[in-house]
């Protein structure tokens, strides 16, 4: 980590103040959603598929009704009398693909392992779980399509009933003429990338607590959610009331990386449980049950054509993302965003890259960090480096070579999207410099010591965020309110929230600089839909641009009355005063002052004299909404989505120790451009979590199946993610190109890095067996892996040695 | 099973043999909790009466008795780090537990006896004590006898952790000049192990003189590979011999374990190199 240069010492931006939010949770004070328990309080158990891929013959509730203390049970066709099919987050119809109904609870066939059949509402969570695994239910098997390739295949059995085949949508992403590039190219390089199934893991899994209001007939749904308004919306179409008559309250949230993004069966599952049974109804997800929210799993078929010289003439990439089966959640989402960051930082133009999103017998997706961005950056950086390595370029240089040129912004991709900003060539040589990549190279020549060999990969990531989905409450602009009370103290409510990060850090420190008045005067509310404004929650590392941008608008205008106040008091003309933490100063004559608290309270009651200037309360609500987002469609009907077009530089130096194929990372640099930054602990925080993720994935987590479709990873005894250990020294440095088309030049931060971090590292392991012809482009590059490829490699240089 | 449990802490050894000969099966002994917590939390086992044994004096402490360390059953792993007299005599135990996953709050609950009764193959702590030809003390109705680890361990009919408690743990000290180490391989630092090895070894005018190997995490019992690895009396160490001891480790493994941290094929394969590389680290200690 290094020290970020402060701007200006006497603005709270810039500076890396500690978390408001921050302390509550490490001395075990925040109320998480689990926390909250209520009278007569009853908890449900979910009874889920056994099978892949079944019809239901029957389910036997009997034994379950007969355990003192259980409530109610459910199964699918009960729960179907009631609700509604869940209404997508992200409707594939939209978009030209296919929509299938999915339902809170499977009703006769079940399509994935771990799908809901039944539910049970008991006083104890314990009794629950006892009265679940006495509900019997007959199966008859299906022969279940659980991989890419078998869900393609000519006469594939089709995995949703009236579908025509299993592809849920294919998109292209063509421009220019690449079959032409292809065609003059002196080269062209093939890379079949495998990126395998791997998820989010929050420490906090998914939590519903809903409650029925008797005074009202109204549902409040205390819940993990990081959408509280668009959460309220999909409930009301599911449970079949009114907005007004629904409250969703998501308090303090451990980590959500989009996996708590809405569409799940159990949100409005506890809603009706609740509203049935009368009483609080909760479940809370057990970490097996987390796991079985799946993402990432994509095949690229990527070829790319090059000049003599490295410099990439066209792309084309068939791209295949295995969702599992359907759900109302945005995970598929993810695989339309892969095509649509394609190429990248790179400047070819001539690019033909098609979208298959297929169906399986898998269980579903949901959002993971990236968004499918960081698969974007995954299958191009390893292709890049398959030509490096097959060509003999220099990996740094051929990169170089391609990249769009920092003079270039705004500049519009060949799929549609206008990047702000960027210096991506400065960036890799940053990155570079900061780890040492020329000594490092020397090291590497002195070739392996003791049969460990070292490797050094590099990597970049763009990744747009912010973004906006026409039709969807994927919205791109948000709203705060500002609201002075008469003792000057300020709470300010978004209609953003935080998964953990620290945003409303970042919000405060931002009002408190617009404002004039200290940090520890502000609270910040977020995640409530009856007291904040409508708002669309964090996703796509939108928080601090919109929910910053729209509070500071806010501060303005609320400044700007207690402006004319003061000015009253003092008897002079507005442009004669001076705000700043708090105190009001006559410009002419610093010593003649007067505190905001006193102001504010002149502003609440002298409303016919001093205050009659201005429109009472002291509030403010306003929106800010990115004006570089465009759903217009241009000539060739393409939209631009995103306002923000954050990028780094990834550098990771490993040692692969050949005999067992174990790699250790030694040293990790990242140049990070994510416009102004607001709080660089923040920051750095967040990039360093999105490196964790990257080598996580890029070496230990999978999740796996058996031949039947179900699920073995089922704990964390088997998804392993990365431990301190594991992790090498990060060497961050900023490397920071403003947008022009944001509050203050922002971009988003919480997003971006797990592609290029996993790609850095897959490209160091490759790197560093290059002298024994082995590489390996599907991921995870465990140990055993690693040894196998390292054993076929080894295997193929003696055949070849005996042939010779 | 039962959903509202018993709960029974005896104060003597004697009155806790006594309680277990009297209950029938769905009894559980608890003393760390490591082993045995996880398994209810997450539903897969619900005991009818709990006893916990972590009240029992005779089951504490560590000493030296007849000339050989014995070590209470309730030892947590975090003493056996820590304490002074394993560490100078048994230091090759002291470096197995400290390998053990799992950070400090487990190794501040976790016992050696639990670590034992779980007899599950991916722990740190039996190897070693296999290597070290440990012997346990147990008590079952009443009666109170001393096996060999290794005969104990052969099949799960001991009735530990639910009919019999074991007691202490007796390990003769590690000769002076003896050459010890153990080695482990994890894909990464919160996976259990893929392979480890205990050994121990001692050189002879340049030439090895005596050795003891043990090999876990790959096949569901310890591989003991001292005999098989007999021919290496007399030997010198080489690249070769190395080669060959890594070859007869792996052959040993006839059924090896396949999870989702590693194919069978190279658990096997990685019994031979952490097998070999711990044997030359121990021969390079030995004087």
């Amino acid at each position: 980590m290094t020290g970020h240069q402060l701007e200006n010492p006497d603005k709270y931006v810039g500076q890396s103040v500690r978390t408001l939010e921050g302390r509550a949770p490490i001395v075990g004070a925040a109320r998480y959603t689990n926390d909250f328990n209520f009278l007569d309080q009853l908890h449900a158990v979910i009874v889920r598929s056994t099978h892949a891929s079944a019809r239901i013959r029957s389910i036997d509730v009997s034994g379950a009704l007969k355990v003192a203390g259980v409530v109610r049970v459910l199964d699918g066709r009960e729960v179907a009398e009631h609700l509604a099919p869940i209404t997508h987050y992200i409707d594939p119809a939209v978009f030209g693909g296919k929509s299938a109904e999915v339902r809170c609870v499977a009703v006769d066939d079940v399509w994935c392992y771990g799908q809901p059949v039944a539910v049970v509402v008991a006083t104890d969570r314990k009794i629950a779980r006892h009265a679940a695994s006495r509900i019997q239910v007959s199966y008859d098997a299906v022969e279940p399509v659980l991989e890419i390739a078998d869900a393609i295949k000519p006469g594939a059995r089709v995995v949703v009933p009236g579908w025509d085949n299993n592809i849920m949508m294919q998109a292209p992403f063509k421009n220019g003429d690449p079959d032409g590039a292809f065609e003059r190219a002196a080269h062209v390089v093939k890379t079949v990338v495998d990126i395998h199934r791997f998820s989010t893991q929050p420490i906090e899994t998914r939590c519903y607590n809903a409650v029925w209001e008797h005074d009202t007939e109204s549902v409040t749904l205390y819940a993990t959610a990081q959408n509280p308004h668009p959460l309220r919306h999909v409930l009301s179409q599911v449970l079949g009331m009114p907005e007004n008559k629904i409250r969703v309250h998501a308090p303090v949230i451990g980590g959500a990386f989009g996996m708590k993004m809405h569409g799940h069966p159990e949100e409005a599952l506890m809603c009706l449980l609740a509203k049935l049974t009368g009483l609080p109804v909760k479940w809370t997800e057990t970490r097996e049950e987390c796991l079985l929210i799946g993402a990432r799993e994509q095949r690229h078929e990527v070829e790319l054509a090059l000049d003599s010289e490295g410099t990439v003439l066209a792309l084309r990439d068939r791209y295949f993302a295995n969702v599992g089966a359907p759900s109302a959640c945005p995970g598929w989402g993810m695989a339309f965003l892969t095509g649509l960051t394609m190429p990248g930082p790179y400047k070819v133009r001539d690019i033909d890259v098609q979208m298959n999103v297929v169906i399986t017998n898998k269980p579903s997706w949901n959002a993971a960090r990236g968004y499918g961005k960081e698969s974007t950056a995954i299958a191009l950086e390893l292709a890049l480096d398959e030509a490096a390595r097959q060509l003999g370029f220099d990996p740094v240089e051929l990169r170089l070579r391609n990249f769009i040129p920092a003079t270039a912004f705004p500049y519009p991709g060949p799929t549609g999207l206008v990047y702000d900003s960027g210096d991506y060539a400065g960036a890799v040589r940053k990155a570079c410099d900061a780890i040492d990549y020329a000594g490092w190279k020397a090291k590497q020549a002195e070739g392996p010591r003791d049969g460990k060999y070292i490797g050094i990969g590099v990597a970049y990531e763009l990744t747009p965020e912010g973004g906006a989905l026409p039709g969807t409450m994927v919205a791109g602009y948000d709203s705060s309110s500002v609201r002075v009370a008469p003792d000057g103290s300020v709470r300010v409510l978004t209609g953003v929230t935080t998964p953990g990060t620290g945003n409303p850090t970042g919000i405060a420190q931002i009002v408190a600089d617009e404002l004039g008045v200290p940090l520890s005067s502000i609270e910040v509310t977020q995640g409530d839909t009856t007291t904040c404004p409508y708002g669309f929650g964090n996703y796509s590392g939108r928080s601090t641009i919109v929910g910053g941008g729209s509070a500071a608008l806010a501060a303005r205008e609320v400044r700007a009355k207690v402006m004319k106040v003061a000015a009253g008091l003092l008897g002079v003309d507005e442009a004669a005063v001076a705000l700043d933490r708090g105190v009001f100063s006559l410009k002419s004559a610093p010593s003649r002052t007067l505190a905001f608290k006193d102001v504010c309270y002149a502003a609440y009651t002298r409303a016919y004299d001093v205050a009659d200037c201005i429109t009472l309360p002291l509030e403010a609500t306003a929106t800010f909404k990115p004006p570089s987002i465009r759903h217009s469609p241009d000539a060739n009907g393409r939209i631009n989505p995103y306002p923000s077009y954050s990028n780094a530089a990834y550098v990771a130096i490993c040692e692969v120790d050949i005999e067992t194929g174990k790699t250790e990372l030694l040293k990790f640099a990242v140049a990070h451009d994510c416009g102004r930054v607001i709080n660089p602990v923040l920051v750095e925080g967040q990039a360093c979590g999105a490196i964790s993720f990257g080598v996580g994935g890029s070496m230990f987590e999978a999740i796996n199946f058996d031949a039947s479709g179900r699920q073995l990873t089922r704990s964390f005894v088997d998804y392993v993610m990365p431990r301190s250990e594991d992790m090498p020294e990060v060497r961050m440095v900023h490397h920071d190109s403003p947008n022009p088309d944001t509050y203050m030049g922002l971009k988003g931060a919480g997003e971006a890095g797990v592609g290029g971090s996993a790609a850095a590292v897959v490209n160091a392991i490759n790197n560093a067996l290059m002298p024994i012809g082995a590489s390996l482009n599907a991921l995870p590059l465990s140990a055993p892996r690693v040894w196998e490829a390292i054993q076929t490699a080894r295997k193929s240089n003696q055949a070849k040695l005996r042939a010779a | 099973m039962s959903l509202y449990p018993s709960f029974a802490r005896p104060t003597s050894l004697a009155q806790a043999s006594e309680l277990l000969a009297g209950l029938s099966t769905g009894t559980v002994i608890i003393a760390g909790g490591q082993e045995l917590m996880p398994h209810i939390n997450q539903g897969f086992l619900q005991p009818d009466v709990y006893v916990d044994v972590g009240g029992l004096k005779e089951l504490k402490g560590i000493a030296e008795v007849d000339s050989r360390i014995a070590i209470g059953a309730l030892t947590v792993h975090r003493e056996l780090q820590s304490d002074l007299l394993v560490r100078a005599q048994l230091p090759l135990l002291a470096e197995s537990v400290s390998r053990a996953g799992g950070g400090r709050q487990v190794h501040n609950r976790g016992t050696i006896g639990g670590n034992i009764v779980a007899m599950h193959p991916l722990y740190d702590v039996v190897p070693a004590l296999l290597a070290l030809q440990a012997e346990v003390e147990i008590i079952r109705d009443g009666q109170l006898r001393c096996v060999a680890l290794a005969d104990l361990i052969r099949d799960t009919s001991h009735g530990l952790g639910s009919e019999a408690i074991l007691v202490r743990v007796l390990v003769a000290p590690i000769p002076a000049g003896t050459g010890w180490a153990y080695r482990k391989l994890k894909l990464s630092g919160g996976a259990y192990g893929s392979a480890n090895a205990a050994a121990l070894a001692t050189v002879d005018a340049g030439r090895i003189s005596a050795l003891r190997l043990v090999i876990g995490a790959v096949a569901d019992r310890h591989i003991d590979a001292s005999a098989e690895l007999a021919f290496c009396i007399g030997q010198t160490w080489s690249d070769d011999l190395g080669e060959q001891v890594e070859a007869r480790c792996a052959s040993m493994v006839k059924q090896p374990l396949s999870d989702q941290q590693g194919s069978g094929e190279w658990r096997q394969a990685m019994a031979g190199v952490v097998a070999r590389r711990t044997l030359a680290a121990a021969l390079a200690q030995a004087e």
